[in-house]
C-alpha cells in the first residue's frame, strides 16, 4: 500500500528520477532554511536588547553581501532550473510504438478504451514493461487523471487531448494503484477514483481478450 | 470610539459614512476586513471540521461552497483589502508627508465597492453560495446551479474595481503628494512596497475583469468562449485568471514585506540593512511578477516543455525575494532586539514560517516535481505558508505596531503574546502535515479522503483549531484595549516616520505643517535621544 506521509511507492523509472529530483532539492532548501532559522533564532537571542545593549550598531548595508546573497541563490535557482529541463523532455515525448489506452473523464468516474475496443469504468490494467500512453480527455468538464506512483498527472479537458506515458517495472506486477481525479469536478470528485492494475504482458493481453468478449455478449 | 472622543459634535453618520478622511477610511477597511476574517475563518473551520473523518462529516455539496467561500473571502474581502485597503490607507499620505491622498472622494468610493461587493458575497449565504473554487474553472463553473456563481462574479468585478481606483489613488499620491524633501531614496519601505503593489493591481485586475465577464457571458448570454463543442477553450480563462491571481500572490505579500520592513529596524534600533536592495527587490517582484502565471498550468494542458521558461521565472522570481529575507536578517545582526508583540510576529513569526512557503514555491515551481505534486495537499501547504504564515503574521505585525497610533492605547502584552504564540503554533500544526499528505498524493479540494491520511488530517484540524482560538484572543485584546489600553505617547516605539511625529490618533489633516524631510527614517534614536524622550513622556 502506498505511504500515508511521504512519497509513495516507484512504478516507474521516471518516478525514480524525479524523487531523485526532489531530494537533490530538499537537500539544497533544507540546508538554506537550517541556516536562516538558526541566523535567526541567533541574532533574536545573541542581540536581545539589555542595559548593556540598548542601541544596535550603525551599519547601513554591505555591498559585497548583497551580492553574495543575490547571486548565490540565483546561480543555485537556476541550476535547479536547468537541471530539471531534461526530466521534462523525457516525460513529454512518448516513446515508439506504445501501447495506447484513451482515457475519458466523466462526471464522475474514469472510462478506459483499450487497442482492441474493450472499454471498462474506473478498472485501469496495464502490462508491465511495456510503453503505454495515455490519450486523456473529458466528456464533460475538466478533470485531473493522476497516478501518484507515476508521479504525473494531465488534466482531462473537453475538446482537446493531453498525454502522457508510462512503463512500468515488472517487480509491480499484481499490486493495484488508485488513480484519483485531482482537478475539482463537482461533489462526486472526492468519490472519482479509478483503480489500476499492474499486470503481466500476457495476464493483460488474455484479460483484454475475455473482457471484451463478456462485453460483447451482454450488448 | 475614538471618533466620539475625538469630535462629540458629528454624528456617526457624518462622522464615517460620509468620510473622505484617508484615515477613517483606512480604519474603516480594517474592521471590515477583520469581520470579514471571521467568516473566513468559520469557512476554514467548517472544511477542517469536515475533514476530521475520512468518510468526511458534512455532505460534498456543503464542503464545495464552504472551500469556494472560505478561499474567496480571504483573498479578496481579506488580504487584498487589509494590506491595500487598510493599511496603505492609513500609511501612505502619513509616510510620505501628504495632508491626505490625491483624490479622497474616489477614495471613499473605492471602499465603499468593497463595502458593496462583500455584502453581495454575504447575501450569497442566504441564496445559495458559489461551489466552483475561488478559482472558478469553466466548463465546471458554467454548470453551477443556483445564483451562487452570479453573485460570485457581480461581487469580484465589483471588489476589483474597487482595487483598481485603490490603486490609482496610491499611485498618484506616492508620485505626486511627497513632502518636500522626501526624495525616492529617503521614502520608507512601506511605500515602496504599496507603490509596486499598486501598479501590479492597476495592471493585472483588467485580467480577471474579462475573465469572470466572459463567463458570465457563457453561463447567461448564449456565448461560447469556454464551450470546446462550438470552438472555444477552457484553457483561455485560465490564462486570464492567472494572469491576474499570480501578480496577486504578490499583491498579498509585498505590502506585508513592507510592515516588516518596518518593524523590524524599529525594534532591532538599528538602521535597516539594505535600503536600496529591498526597494529595488520589490520593484524586480512586481516586474517578474507578471511572467510566472503559467506555472499554475504545467499540467492543464499545456505542452509540458512550454512549461520551462514559466519554471525559469519562477525560480528566479524567488531571488529578490531571499534578497530580503537576508537583509531582514541582517538588520537584527548587532541589533539591540526588543520583544515586543510586533517583532515576534515580525521575526519568529514571520520569516520563521514564511521561509517554508518560500521554498516549497520552489519545488513546485519545478515542472517535473509539479507534475507529482500540482493539486495535491503539498500546493494547499505551500499557498497557506505564504498567505497565513506570511501575510497573516506581517498583518498581525502590523496591527499591534501600528495600534498606538491608531488609538493612542497600548495592547494588553501579555494578551498579544498569548495570540502571538498560539498563531505561531497553529501555524505549523495545520499546515505542515498538509506538506506530508501531498506528497503521498492526496488531491486537494475533497470532501472525503483515503482512510490512510485521516491522521496527519487530525492533526491540521487541530491546529486549525488553535488558530481560531488565537483569533478570538487576539480580537478581543484590540477590542477592549482600543477602549481601556494604557495610554502612550505619540511615538511609543521611537520609530521615525512621519506618522509619528505627529499625535496619536493623528489629527484630522495630518500635518498642521507640511514637515520638511531632511533624513532617512531609519535611523534609530540615539542614547541622548531616548534618555531625552523618557524625560518629556
Ligand atoms: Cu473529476
Ligand atoms: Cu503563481
Amino acid at each position: 500500500m502506498s505511504s500515508s506521509s511521504w512519497l509513495p511507492a516507484q512504478l516507474t523509472s521516471m518516478a525514480h528520477n524525479v524523487d531523485l529530483l526532489f531530494y537533490i532539492m530538499l537537500g539544497i532548501i533544507t540546508f538554506f532554511f537550517v541556516l536562516v532559522e538558526v541566523l535567526l533564532i541567533t541574532f533574536l537571542i545573541r542581540y536581545r536588547r539589555s542595559a548593556k545593549n540598548p542601541v544596535g550598531a550603525a551599519v547601513h548595508g554591505n555591498n559585497v553581501l548583497e551580492t553574495v546573497w543575490t547571486l548565490i541563490p540565483a546561480l543555485i535557482l537556476v541550476f535547479m532550473g536547468a537541471y530539471s529541463v531534461r526530466y521534462v523532455y523525457e516525460a513529454q515525448n512518448p516513446p515508439a510504438k506504445p501501447l495506447v489506452i484513451e482515457v475519458i473523464g466523466h462526471e464522475w468516474f474514469w472510462e478506459f478504451k483499450y487497442p482492441n475496443g474493450l472499454d471498462t469504468h474506473n478498472d485501469l490494467r496495464i502490462p508491465a514493461g511495456q510503453n503505454v500512453l495515455f490519450d486523456i480527455h473529458s466528456a464533460d468538464v475538466i478533470h485531473g487523471f493522476y497516478i501518484p506512483e507515476a508521479r504525473i498527472q494531465q488534466d482531462a479537458l473537453p475538446g482537446r487531448i493531453t498525454q502522457f506515458w508510462v512503463n512500468v517495472d515488472a517487480k509491480d506486477v499484481g499490486k493495484q494503484f488508485q488513480v484519483p481525479c485531482d482537478q475539482f469536478c463537482g461533489t462526486g470528485h472526492p468519490i472519482m477514483v479509478g483503480q489500476l492494475t499492474v499486470m503481466s504482458p500476457d495476464d493483460f493481453n488474455t484479460w483484454m481478450q475475455t473482457e471484451l468478449q463478456k462485453q460483447q455478449a451482454k450488448s | 470610539m475614538e471618533a466620539v472622543l475625538q469630535a462629540p459634535r458629528r454624528s456617526f453618520v457624518r462622522e464615517w459614512v460620509f468620510t473622505v478622511d484617508h484615515k477613517k477610511i483606512g480604519i474603516m477597511y480594517g474592521v471590515t476586513a477583520l469581520f470579514f476574517f471571521l467568516i473566513g475563518g468559520l469557512f476554514a473551520l467548517l472544511v477542517r471540521t469536515d475533514l476530521l473523518s475520512y468518510k468526511g462529516l458534512f455532505d460534498a455539496q456543503s464542503y464545495n461552497e464552504f472551500f469556494t467561500m472560505h478561499a474567496t473571502v480571504m483573498v479578496f474581502l481579506v488580504i487584498i483589502p487589509m494590506l491595500m485597503g487598510a493599511f496603505a490607507n492609513y500609511l501612505v499620505p502619513l509616510q510620505v508627508g501628504a495632508r491626505d491622498m490625491a483624490f479622497p472622494r474616489m477614495n471613499a468610493l473605492s471602499y465603499w465597492l468593497y463595502f458593496v461587493g462583500g455584502i453581495i458575497i454575504l447575501l450569497s449565504m442566504l441564496y445559495g453560495m458559489p461551489d466552483s473554487g475561488w478559482t472558478a474553472y469553466p466548463p465546471y463553473s458554467l454548470t453551477s446551479q443556483g445564483p451562487g456563481m452570479d453573485f460570485w462574479v457581480m461581487a469580484i468585478h465589483i471588489v476589483g474595481l474597487s482595487s483598481i481606483l485603490g490603486a490609482i489613488n496610491i499611485i498618484v499620491t506616492v508620485h505626486r503628494m511627497r513632502a518636500p524633501g522626501m526624495t525616492w531614496n529617503r521614502l520608507p519601505l512601506f511605500v515602496w512596497s504599496t507603490l509596486v503593489t499598486a501598479y501590479m493591481q492597476l495592471f493585472a485586475t483588467p485580467a480577471l475583469a474579462g475573465a469572470v465577464t466572459t463567463l458570465l457571458l457563457d453561463r447567461h448570454f448564449n456565448t461560447v468562449f469556454y464551450d470546446s463543442s462550438a470552438g472555444g477553450d477552457p484553457m483561455m480563462y485560465q490564462h486570464l485568471f492567472w494572469f491576474y491571481s499570480h501578480p496577486a500572490v504578490y499583491i498579498m505579500i509585498l505590502p506585508a514585506f513592507g510592515i516588516i520592513s518596518e518593524v523590524i529596524p524599529v525594534f532591532a534600533r538599528k538602521p535597516i540593512f539594505g535600503y536600496h536592495a529591498i526597494a529595488y527587490s520589490s520593484v524586480a517582484i512586481g516586474f517578474l511578477g507578471f511572467f510566472v502565471w503559467a506555472h499554475h498550468m504545467f499540467v492543464a494542458g499545456m505542452q509540458m516543455s512550454a512549461g520551462i521558461p514559466f519554471m525559469i521565472s519562477s525560480l528566479v522570481i524567488a531571488v529578490p525575494t531571499s534578497v530580503k529575507i537576508f537583509n531582514w536578517l541582517a538588520t537584527m545582526w548587532r541589533g539591540a532586539v526588543e520583544y515586543t508583540v510586533p517583532m515576534m510576529y515580525a521575526s519568529l513569526g514571520f520569516i520563521g514560517s514564511f521561509i517554508i512557503g518560500g521554498f516549497s514555491g520552489t519545488i513546485v515551481a519545478a515542472v517535473p516535481l509539479d507534475m507529482h505534486l500540482h493539486d495535491t495537499y503539498f500546493v494547499v501547504a505551500h499557498i497557506h505558508y505564504v498567505l497565513f504564515g506570511g501575510a497573516v503574521m506581517c498583518i498581525m505585525a502590523g496591527i499591534h505596531f501600528w495600534f498606538p497610533k491608531l488609538t493612542g492605547r497600548m495592547y494588553n502584552e501579555k494578551l498579544g503574546y498569548l495570540g502571538f504564540w498560539l498563531y505561531f503554533i497553529g501555524t505549523q500544526v495545520t499546515f505542515f502535515p498538509m506538506h506530508l499528505v501531498g506528497l503521498a498524493g492526496m488531491p486537494r479540494r475533497i470532501q472525503s479522503y483515503a482512510p490512510i491520511f485521516q491522521t496527519w488530517n487530525q492533526v491540521a484540524t487541530i491546529g486549525s483549531y488553535i488558530l481560531g482560538l488565537g483569533t478570538i484572543i487576539i480580537l478581543y485584546n484590540l477590542m477592549v484595549s482600543a477602549k481601556y489600553g494604557r495610554k502612550v505617547g505619540h511615538n511609543p516605539w521611537h520609530a521615525r516616520t512621519l506618522e509619528w511625529t505627529v499625535s496619536s490618533p493623528p489629527p484630522e489633516h495630518n500635518f498642521d505643517e507640511i514637515p520638511v524631510v531632511t533624513d532617512t527614517p531609519y535611523r534609530p534614536y540615539t542614547p541622548e535621544e531616548l534618555t531625552a524622550s523618557k524625560e518629556s513622556a
